[in-house]
């Protein structure tokens, strides 16, 4: 049976979209076989990070609906045999979501695939409350910015009372993405470091993902930033992958790394 | 007038008037033990018990009932309704406790804690208190907001170390715990 991990944030633009796309995508490059869901209702965004815009043909409330079987709707990623994605409707709303239905398709899913991502929408409404529902784990995706981690407090919370495992007395595995961390707004004491981010949010951390310019020309071109090698926020995305893959890879302090001339002569000498 | 105000020591006895031999007996065995003590005896004695108590020089009173002491502060601090919280208190999260509350996380941003007894909090709060007790003893960061029987604590006494605010006479008062004194074992 396969693993569900909801990708939550409470805030919009955070980065979960993202954050999905490149996961399920280190996810299949390790091996295993993931599909990565679309959860945010009329608003889709995964098929065009993913690249795969043009190739959506059915989706996820067609498949509830049995407009459409899964195997119809699942569409095969272009640069990874073992990724799969399936798209959110872009015409129906989030009241097009129910329980039941939901967990049909989970179970589908789970028979089929190891990993399943979901990526989740913004906020703490119906939609959301649907993707955590049948969720095993939760990855929480946040900026290191004071509004950012209180709306993920704030999903925390509802995860933590909505959830179906939750309601059957186990727990949801809660981790922490920090995403777009500048190393030097960080040193110079303008951005939240990573310390003061798990005191409040108090969930374990599985990655950092250093701001990168790169991101949005990639998200615009299709092409999932970690298949560009020399990225950093590339090898930050595939660390987290390979965590999430029970690799032991340890944790790279990103938020004390210096770019300038002067460092780089100075770590001559180190 | 002039007066003197003394603490002693009061044995306070119930006796049933018809039968006096009973009381009789008891101040025969026990007189040099309460020699001391003031005697109260709720109700109405009889003159005969009246000139045994003074044959004896017992020192008593008659016909009082002494007014209790309310409660002791102490007990009035750890009432048995006390709920602990171990939980981090989150964002949108509400906690409305009818009682005394002792928590042992943070209450986060957006967070609302609201206890009609006593609070304790051991870990920063950033969220929304309001607490009706006696006490409350937290630290609190600039972006919480603290109201203590209906007033609002300027938390800018209340940083980066463990507070006592407590209402003494009506007024709160605000008493910081140094951190080498804090010892939660």
């Amino acid at each position: 049976m396969g693993l569900v991990i909801a990708i939550i944030s409470g805030k919009g633009g955070v980065g979960k979209t993202t954050a999905s796309a490149n996961l399920a995508l280190g996810i299949a490059q390790n091996g295993i076989k993931c599909v990565a869901v679309d959860f945010d209702i009329g608003q889709r965004n995964l098929d065009m990070i993913l690249g795969l815009e043009n190739r959506v043909v059915y989706d996820m409330v067609q498949v509830m609906d049995k407009e459409a079987t899964l195997k119809q709707a699942l569409i095969k990623s272009k640069v990874s045999d073992n990724l799969y994605f399936l798209a959110a409707s872009q015409t129906k709303d989030k009241t097009a979501l129910e329980s039941s239905k939901v967990k049909e398709l989970i179970d589908e899913l789970k028979s089929e695939f190891e990993y399943i991502i979901l990526d989740a929408p913004a906020g703490i409404e119906s939609g959301y409350e649907h993707t955590i529902e049948f969720a095993d784990s939760a990855i929480v995706v946040v900026n290191p910015e004071v509004s950012s981690i209180r709306d993920a407090d704030r999903a925390i919370g509802i995860l933590d009372s909505k959830s179906q495992k939750v309601k059957d007395g186990e727990e949801v595995d809660k981790y922490l993405i920090i995403n777009r961390i500048n190393p030097k707004m960080v040193q110079s004491g303008e951005m939240l470091n990573s310390e003061d981010i798990l005191d409040i949010l108090n969930i374990k951390l599985i990655g950092k993902i250093p701001e990168d310019k790169g991101v949005i020309d990639a998200s615009n071109q299709g092409k999932p930033i970690i298949l560009d090698k020399n990225s950093k926020a590339a090898q930050a995305y595939k660390r987290v992958a390979s965590r999430m893959c029970g690799e032991k890879v340890d944790l790279e302090d990103i938020e004390s790394q210096k770019d300038g001339l002067f460092s780089k002569i100075s770590g001559i000498f180190k | 007038m002039k007066s003197r105000q003394y603490t002693t020591k009061v044995l306070e006895i119930e006796i049933d008037s018809k039968n006096s031999s009973d009381i009789k007996d008891f101040f025969n065995k026990n007189a040099p033990l309460f020699s001391s003590h003031l005697i109260v005896i709720k109700g109405v004695i009889s003159d005969e018990i009246r000139e045994f108590l003074g044959s004896k020089s017992i020192n008593f009173i008659e016909n009082i009932e002494l007014k209790q002491r309310k409660e002791s502060k102490r007990e009035s601090l750890l009432k048995d309704n006390l709920i602990v919280k171990d939980s981090i208190i989150r964002s949108g999260q509400v906690v409305d406790i009818n009682g005394d509350l002792l928590i042992l996380n943070r209450v986060n941003s957006g967070a609302l804690v609201k206890v009609s007894g006593n609070l304790i909090i051991t870990k920063l709060v950033e969220g929304t208190i309001e607490c009706s007790g006696k006490f409350l003893m937290l630290a609190a960061s600039n972006k919480s907001s603290i109201t203590f029987n209906g007033v609002k604590v300027d938390n800018s006494y209340l940083k980066d170390k463990l507070n006592k605010i407590e209402l003494i006479d009506d007024e709160i008062i605000i008493t910081p715990i140094l951190k080498k004194e804090i010892n939660w074992a």
